[in-house]
């Protein structure tokens, strides 16, 4: 099911700001996601990422600006608020003598809604955590199976709206699949998805959208696949015979990274029309156009704020 | 309303074996109390026993002093005991620091990303604190009027259930109200150690502020200022009547740090 963006949207940011000290963790900030949606939201460490999930969640009392979760203000209605959202911190705060069954059991009576245990069973069998393991002692966890304890119960009462921390840190690659089907699911089922990550090939995998926020504010916001129309995209011409090194007839946006006898490599800034119209009469034997990978242009994004 | 309670529960299945525990430790000590007042009777030794006190602290304990050193005296004790004091006191600080400790390990967020208003928390506390408190009261004078069924002596006397009543009331005020000072400190700090430990040392520091207050002027107009001072057993065991005034001004210290607990958590950033 396609995102449904014309409806009111399920997070709704406005000029948000908090400070700690003389710390600006979030400045103006300003963002919608849609609903039924995965907006992935990114960000180094201290960017801000944290704070504004603890600020829609009313943990933080925000300086300025209004948050809203599918209409409802995160604070002046924050009961009705979260009781639409199933959340996964980043860092679990367990007590180590309960066990996986008291957490799970303790969740559902906070929730706002009846879960339903035979979901409840789904989830444990789909992240593959054994039934018996849920009397063990919450000390006795591995770091991955206390994310999956997480997830179960951020998913467990079906919310319309997940907020999940770096929702794969700590499980192994055929958990990462398994958690990344469950969303797919969810999503299909009309659940929209806040997530922060520092998985770029996840992000790039799983969703429609990203944010990206610097210092507290949010340098882009864009469709994933429009991001990486935005990006240069490499270019290898091979040839049948030997041909002259370098040419210099390549119009703008268009840079030679490599050539010898028999290839080039270009970097292509737009549409590749106008390489292909420069090259008549060249023996060529085979064109390889590699798609920029989001991560590489992220990365590019992640530098400019180290400097 | 019912995800305020399944909070209760949950927090109520974390302590309930330490109030277990501590509940049969002081019932053992008032039972204790009661066979050594009994064979202090028989050996008629609550003479010696004054004779071991140093002079500044007959003194400072005055005609008291002689209602202590009596049957009835040392049964009741166990109302004031040091030992007794840091027990329920500890307790209180235990059961109310729990929300520095969900803020500490960030438990507080999982459990408040759901519709569950911030107050909760607090009256969590305050629901099992006042809970324990009664429990542990109710063990003492359990343990108490057991150990006087099995060892009281015929021909003396007994303290009343009066009595015993009036202390446990006064020392429930006494420990509510701690509890309460204990919440408001929890409703500013980030960790349970430092909660914990400013409520300790400030409740051990009023605790001797007022044995000095009894022979130090200048100390005595500020005592009134503390909670200790409005539970003197010792002048209770020789009125043998419970002193609402003392009570009620615990409980008003009780109700100004809950007010202030509820204000300030649920205000501040977790």
């Amino acid at each position: 099911m396609p995102p449904d963006y014309s409806a009111r949207p399920a997070i709704a940011i406005r000029a948000l700001s908090k400070r700690f000290g003389r710390l600006a963790a979030v400045s103006e900030l300003n963002l919608e996601v849609g609903r039924g949606e995965i907006f992935g939201f990114l960000g180094l460490n201290a960017a801000g990422k944290t704070t504004t999930i603890r600020l829609l969640l009313d943990l933080l009392r925000p300086d300025k600006g209004d948050a809203f979760i599918l209409g409802r203000h995160c604070r002046k209605q924050g009961l009705e608020a979260r009781s639409l959202i199933g959340y996964l911190p980043g860092e679990m705060g367990f007590y180590g003598d309960m066990s996986g069954r008291e957490l799970l059991e303790l969740f559902a009576g906070l929730s706002a809604g009846e879960v339903r245990k035979a979901y409840v069973e789904e989830l444990l069998q789909r992240l593959e955590f054994p039934a018996a393991d849920l009397q063990r002692k919450l000390r006795e966890y591995s770091t991955g199976m206390k994310r999956k304890l997480g997830l179960v119960q951020a998913f467990q009462s079906e919310p319309p709206l997940l907020i999940l921390d770096e929702p794969t840190e700590g499980l192994d690659p055929l958990m990462q699949e398994a958690f990344y089907q469950l969303l797919f699911d969810v999503r299909h089922r009309g659940c929209t998805v806040f997530m922060s990550s520092h998985v770029l090939s996840e992000v790039e995998r799983v969703c429609d959208r990203i944010g990206l926020i610097r210092r507290g504010r949010l340098v882009l916001q864009s469709p994933v696949g429009e991001i990486r129309k935005l990006a240069a995209r490499t270019v290898r011409v091979v040839f049948d015979e030997d041909v002259a090194a370098v040419p210099d007839f390549l119009p703008p946006g268009y840079e030679i990274l490599e050539s010898s006898a028999r290839a080039w490599t270009v970097r292509v800034n737009g549409p590749l029309g106008k390489l292909i119209q420069a090259l008549p009469g060249l023996p060529i034997r085979d064109l390889e156009v590699s798609e920029p990978r989001l991560e590489e242009i992220l990365i590019r994004y992640f530098r400019e704020e180290g400097r | 309303m019912s995800a305020g309670l399944a909070l209760i529960s949950h927090s109520y299945r974390r302590v309930r074996v330490l109030v277990l525990g501590a509940a049969t430790l002081l019932v053992g000590f008032q039972i204790l109390l009661c066979l050594a007042a009994k064979t202090a009777q028989e050996l008629n030794a609550f003479g010696q026993l004054s004779a071991l006190i140093p002079e500044f602290v007959r003194q400072l304990m005055g005609p008291a002093l002689i209602s202590l050193m009596s049957f009835g005296g040392i049964v009741c004790l166990g109302y004031f005991h040091f030992a007794v004091v840091v027990i329920l006191i500890g307790m209180g600080i235990t059961i109310t620091t729990e929300i520095s400790a969900e803020i500490e390990t960030r438990f507080v967020d999982l459990i408040l990303s759901r519709p569950l208003a911030r107050h909760w928390l607090i009256t969590r506390s305050i629901v099992l604190f006042i809970a324990a408190s009664a429990f542990l009261l109710l063990a003492m004078i359990l343990g108490t009027s057991l150990g006087l069924h099995l060892f009281a002596p015929a021909d003396v006397f007994s303290p009343t259930l009066r009595l015993v009543r009036s202390l446990a009331l006064n020392l429930g005020a006494l420990i509510v109200c701690w509890g309460s000072v204990t919440l408001a400190i929890t409703s500013f700090a980030r960790r349970r150690s430092v909660a914990g430990a400013i409520s300790g040392l400030l409740a051990l520091a009023t605790y001797l502020f007022d044995y000095i207050a009894q022979i130090w002027k200048p100390a005595a107009k500020i005592a009134p200022l503390f909670p200790f001072h409005y539970y003197n057993a010792l002048q209770l065991i020789s009125a043998s009547g419970l002193p609402w005034r003392e009570v009620r001004v615990l409980l008003c210290f009780a109700g100004a740090g809950i007010a202030l607990a509820y204000l300030q958590f649920t205000r501040r950033d977790l």
